[in-house]
C-alpha cells in the first residue's frame, strides 16, 4: 500500500511545503536510489520524551541516508517538521552530525539538508544545543573536504533557531516563497520585545522578514524555488556545481558582505525598505509576484549574488 | 381623553434635546457621549448593533463612558456581546437587563457576570428569535447602529457588512423610536442608500473606522487529513445521496474541507450542477474555487467577509449586489432563508450527547446561539416539496398516512470525534446541563435538539439517525461513530454491526471510500495565496492568513 502511494508521487506536482519529509527525499533523489541508515524499523527513539509523557517517533523526525542525484552520489538528511516541529533532540541531532562525518570517508558529490525545524527541542535542550554546535563544526570539516553542504528550505516549520545557525555554515541555500530563515521565531521576538516590535500574528510582516524572497534578495539565500520538488531538485543541482571553494578568501568575502549589509541596511524599519535600497522598483508589489516576476527582479539586485559564504 | 401621542411626544423630547449636540443631524465623535446623555432615559430599551461582524464600538465607547448617574438600567437587546463595552456598561449601572443572542469573544466573562447576578438576563435567543421580538415585546427606544458612510440628511450606505442593520432600524424608528448611527465618513453623496435617512435621527463621525473580525475565513494550510475524510464521506454519503442543491454551511474546517473539495473530489463523482449550486452563506473565501469552477449558482449571504469584497463586486451573477457594485448582505432575511428555502444545514459542534442532543457550551463559557438552531431545525412551516426533502422524510416517517408524509429538512452535525486539544466530542451528558443549574437558566441552551438533527458525520462514519427506530438504536448509532472516545468504546458491538448491515451507519468502506485516498492534494487549493490564485487577484486576504 505504502509502495502504490509512493509510487503516484510526481517530482513535478509534489508541493514541498505540503510533502513529509520521506516524500521529499524520495521524489528529489534519482528514482529508487535512497537507502535509509538508521530507519524507523531500528526504533532509535528519544531516551528523554517518555519523562514528559509525550510520544515518540521511531525515526526521531528525521530521514538520513545516501542517494544519487542525477548519477552522482550525495547523502541526505531531512527533517520532519511534523514531528515536534522538526526539533533538534539527541538522536536527531546525533543522526544529522553521523551523517556529515561519514561525508569525510564516503566522499559524496554534495551533502543535502532539508531543513524543516523551529530549532531545539526543550525537552532535550542540553543534547539539543550540543547537537547543533556539532553539526556546525562537522559542516565546516565537510565543505573543507572540498564537498559542498547544500540547504534546502520550504518546509513548513521553516528553519529556526539552531536550524537557522546551521543553515549559515552552508556553502548554499536554496528557498521557496513559503520558506523562512532566521534564528529568533515571530513568538519569541514578540513575547521578549513587545507586539510593537514584531507583531507575530501579522503574517505578511512574518514573511517579509524572514520569508525566501526577502532571504533571496538580501544574498541569504542562493536560489529561489517554486513550491515543487522538481524546482529543489533542479536548485540543488546547480547549487552544487556553484559552491564556493572554502577558503579564507571565502570567508573574509563573506565577513565584508555581512558588514556592508549591516550598514547599507541597518536602520531600516520593513523589509521593502531593504528591498527599495537594493533597487526594488516597486517593493510593495514583490510579496504578490509569482516565481517568474521574481526571478527577474532578483536578476536586477546585484546583493542577491555573490561569491562569499 | 385617553392620550394616543405618548411615545411620539417622548420620542420629540429626546430628538430636541439631543439636536444642542448637533450640526443638523451631524454630531462629532468627541460629542457623542453628552448626545447619549441628552438622548437616552434611565430604563430605556437599547439596541447596540453589536452584529456577527459588524460593530458599532464608537457608540459602544461612548455608550460606556455616561454618567452612571445620569444614564442607569437600561435594557440592552442586541443580537452580538462582543465587545469588552458591550459588558462594561453592566459593571457601572448603566445597564441592567439584557437579551441577547451571541457572546462568542466574551462567552467566559458573561457567565461570570450572570453567575455574580451583575446582568439580570431575559433569554438568550436565536438571532431570528431576537429579531421578531425586536416587533413584539422587546421594540428598542433608541439604536446606535453603524454604517460605513451617511450624508448629512442621514441616509446611511452600511457597506457589504449590512447584517442585523435594517432589522433594527425597521423596529425602533417606525415605532417612536430614536436611531443614532456611527459613519466611517460623512460625504456628499453616498454610494448607495441602504437606510433612507428619515429613519435616521443623529449621524456620529466616528474617530476610527469600525472593526470587522474576519470570522469566516478558514486557512487551507491548516486542512487535515481527517477533515478530509469527513468531507468525502459528506460529499458521497450525504450531498450525492439526497441531492442537495439548497444548502447551508457552517464555519467549521469540515465544511471548508466540503467547500474545497467540490471541483476536485466532486467533479471526480459527477456531480457538478446535482449538488451546492444555490446557498445561504456568508461569501466564504473557501468557496472560490468551486464558485470559479462553475459549480455554484447564487449566494446570499447573513454579512459580508473581510477582503472579499473586490472578488463579490466582479461576479455580480452569483452575490446579491447593490446598484453601487457592492455586496448587500442581511442577516434576517437570510436566516429566513437557511430556514424555510434550504434542504440541509451542515455544521460543526463542541459536544454531542447520547440522543444527538449539541451544544457549543463549556462549563465556564456561554457562547450563545447566533443562527446555527434556525437553520439547523426541521420547519414546520415548510411546505413546498424538493426531492432531497421528500427523501429525508420518508426515511424519517414511521407511523401515520403516507399521502400526509411532509418531508424532512437534513441537519447533519460534522464532527471529529476528538476535538481540540484531544476533548471527546460524544459525551453522556452536555456540559450546558450543569451550566443552566449553576446559573438559573429556565432552558438548559442546547444548540440544536435531537429531534431535529438527521445525520452525524465523523472520521468513523455516518449515522443516519432518520433510520433509527428507537431510541437503543439512536443510542447505539451515535456510539457507533463516535470512535475511541469513551462514548464510543461504550458501545454494543453486535447492535452497531446489524445497524451498519441496515445502512443506519455506514462506514468509508461502505461507501467505497479509500481512507488512505483522503490526500491535501485532493483540496482544490492548499494556502490562501492558492485561494487567490483562483480568485484571480482579486481576493485581498487580510495580513494575518498570509505567508507571502
Amino acid at each position: 500500500m505504502a509502495g502504490t502511494r509512493a509510487a503516484r508521487i510526481d517530482p513535478d506536482t509534489v508541493s514541498w511545503y505540503e510533502a513529509t519529509a520521506r516524500q521529499r527525499v524520495r521524489a528529489l533523489v534519482d528514482p529508487g536510489s535512497f537507502r535509509e541508515f538508521l530507519g524507523p524499523t531500528e526504533r532509535r527513539m528519544s531516551p528523554h520524551l517518555p519523562l514528559f509523557d509525550l510520544p515518540r517517533a521511531f525515526d526521531d523526525g528525521i530521514v538520513v541516508g545516501r542517494a544519487d542525484l542525477d548519477g552522482g552520489p550525495v547523502l541526505i538528511a531531512a527533517q520532519e517538521g511534523r514531528f515536534m516541529g522538526g526539533a533538534f533532540g539527541e538522536v536527531h541531532g546525533g543522526k544529522l552530525v553521523g551523517l556529515l562525518r561519514a561525508a569525510l570517508e564516503l566522499k559524496p558529490t554534495a551533502v543535502l539538508i532539508l531543513f524543516d525545524t523551529g530549532g531545539v527541542r526543550l525537552q532535550e535542550a542540553n543534547a539539543g544545543e550540543t547537537a547543533i554546535a556539532e553539526a556546525m563544526r562537522a559542516i565546516v570539516d565537510v565543505r573543507a573536504a572540498g564537498i559542498p553542504v547544500i540547504g534546502l528550505i520550504g518546509g513548513r516549520a521553516g528553519c529556526y533557531g539552531g536550524g537557522g545557525l546551521i543553515a549559515g555554515t552552508c556553502s548554499r541555500l536554496a528557498v521557496s516563497e513559503g520558506g523562512r530563515i532566521s534564528v529568533s521565531g515571530p513568538e519569541v521576538i514578540e513575547t521578549n520585545k513587545g507586539a510593537e516590535e514584531f507583531d507575530s500574528r501579522d503574517r505578511a510582516l512574518v514573511w517579509r522578514t524572514m520569508g525566501g524572497k526577502h532571504r533571496r534578495l538580501i544574498g541569504g539565500a542562493d536560489a529561489f524555488c517554486a513550491d515543487t520538488v522538481a524546482a529543489f531538485r533542479h536548485a540543488a543541482l546547480d547549487l552544487i556545481r556553484r559552491a564556493p571553494t572554502f577558503d579564507l578568501a571565502t570567508l573574509d568575502a563573506e565577513q565584508a558582505r555581512l558588514e556592508s549589509r549591516i550598514a547599507r541596511f541597518g536602520e531600516c524599519r520593513d523589509a521593502t525598505d531593504v528591498w527599495a535600497r537594493l533597487g526594488v522598483n516597486d517593493p510593495e508589489a514583490v510579496p504578490a509576484m509569482d516565481t517568474r516576476a521574481f526571478d527577474e527582479t532578483v536578476s536586477r539586485v546585484g546583493d542577491a549574488d555573490h561569491d562569499a559564504r | 381623553m385617553t392620550e394616543w401621542r405618548r411615545e411620539k411626544l417622548a420620542r420629540e423630547a429626546r430628538i430636541e434635546a439631543g439636536r444642542v449636540h448637533a450640526a443638523g443631524k451631524v454630531v462629532p465623535a468627541g460629542t457623542a457621549v453628552a448626545l447619549l446623555e441628552a438622548v437616552l432615559r434611565p430604563g430605556d430599551r437599547v439596541c447596540l448593533e453589536g452584529d456577527n461582524q459588524k460593530q458599532a464600538d464608537c457608540l459602544a465607547r461612548a455608550l460606556s463612558a455616561c454618567d452612571p448617574e445620569t444614564i442607569h438600567d437600561l435594557h440592552m437587546v442586541q443580537s452580538g456581546i462582543v465587545l469588552p463595552e458591550h459588558l462594561d456598561v453592566f459593571e457601572t449601572g448603566i445597564a441592567k437587563r439584557l437579551d441577547y443572542s451571541y457572546s462568542g469573544p466574551q462567552g467566559a466573562r458573561i457567565a461570570k457576570m450572570l453567575y455574580g447576578g451583575q446582568i439580570q438576563l431575559g433569554a438568550v435567543h436565536t438571532y431570528l428569535e431576537l429579531f421578531a421580538r425586536y416587533f413584539v415585546d422587546l421594540t428598542p427606544n433608541v439604536a446606535l447602529i453603524a454604517g460605513v458612510s451617511a450624508d448629512r440628511d442621514g441616509n446611511l450606505y452600511t457597506g457589504p457588512n449590512t447584517e442585523d442593520t435594517p432589522t433594527v432600524v425597521e423596529a425602533t424608528a417606525f415605532k417612536n423610536g430614536v436611531v443614532i448611527a456611527q459613519v466611517n465618513e460623512i460625504v456628499d453623496k453616498v454610494p448607495r442608500v441602504d437606510i433612507p435617512g428619515d429613519r435616521i435621527d443623529f449621524v456620529v463621525e466616528a474617530d476610527t473606522p469600525f472593526y470587522v473580525e474576519p470570522l469566516f475565513t478558514r486557512d487551507p494550510a491548516a486542512m487535515t487529513e481527517t477533515q478530509i475524510l469527513i468531507a468525502m464521506m459528506a460529499i458521497k454519503g450525504i450531498y450525492a445521496e439526497y441531492g442537495i442543491r439548497r444548502l447551508n454551511h457552517g464555519i467549521g474546517f469540515g465544511t471548508a474541507a466540503i467547500e474545497l473539495l467540490l471541483p476536485t473530489y466532486g467533479e471526480k463523482l459527477g456531480l457538478k450542477g446535482k449538488i451546492a449550486t444555490h446557498w445561504a452563506l456568508n461569501p466564504h473565501p473557501t468557496l472560490i474555487p468551486a464558485i470559479e469552477s462553475g459549480w455554484v449558482k447564487q449566494i446570499h449571504c447573513f454579512g459580508s467577509e473581510v477582503g472579499m469584497d473586490r472578488y463579490i463586486r466582479a461576479r455580480p451573477d452569483v452575490f446579491f449586489t447593490g446598484a453601487d457594485g457592492s455586496l448587500r448582505s442581511n442577516r434576517a432575511f437570510c436566516q429566513t432563508a437557511g430556514l424555510y428555502a434550504c434542504d440541509m444545514f451542515i455544521g460543526a459542534t463542541l459536544q454531542i450527547d447520547l440522543m444527538g442532543h449539541s451544544s457549543t457550551i463549556t462549563q465556564s463559557r456561554v457562547a450563545g446561539f447566533g443562527g446555527a438552531p434556525n437553520m439547523g431545525s426541521d420547519p414546520h412551516g415548510r411546505r413546498h416539496p424538493s426531492d432531497a426533502w421528500m427523501k429525508a422524510g420518508r426515511e424519517g416517517e414511521i407511523v401515520g398516512d403516507p399521502a400526509l408524509m411532509r418531508g424532512r429538512k437534513l441537519v447533519v452535525q460534522l464532527v471529529e470525534t476528538f476535538g481540540d486539544k484531544l476533548v471527546p466530542t460524544f459525551v453522556e451528558r452536555l456540559d450546558a446541563l450543569e451550566l443552566a443549574k449553576t446559573i438559573g437558566l429556565e432552558l438548559a441552551p442546547v444548540m440544536i435538539y435531537a429531534d431535529d438533527v438527521t445525520h452525524i458525520v465523523t472520521e468513523e462514519g455516518i449515522a443516519n439517525l432518520l433510520l433509527c427506530r428507537n431510541a437503543d438504536e439512536r443510542e447505539q448509532a451515535i456510539r457507533g461513530v463516535a470512535g475511541y472516545t469513551e462514548v464510543g468504546r461504550g458501545r454494543d458491538r453486535a447492535k452497531v454491526e446489524a445497524l451498519r448491515a441496515r445502512g443506519v451507519i455506514r462506514r468509508p468502506e461502505d461507501l467505497g471510500i479509500e481512507p488512505l485516498d483522503a490526500d491535501r492534494a485532493l483540496l482544490a487549493a492548499k494556502s490562501i495565496k492558492d485561494l487567490v490564485h483562483w480568485s484571480g487577484g482579486l481576493y485581498e486576504p487580510p495580513a494575518r492568513f498570509r505567508n507571502w
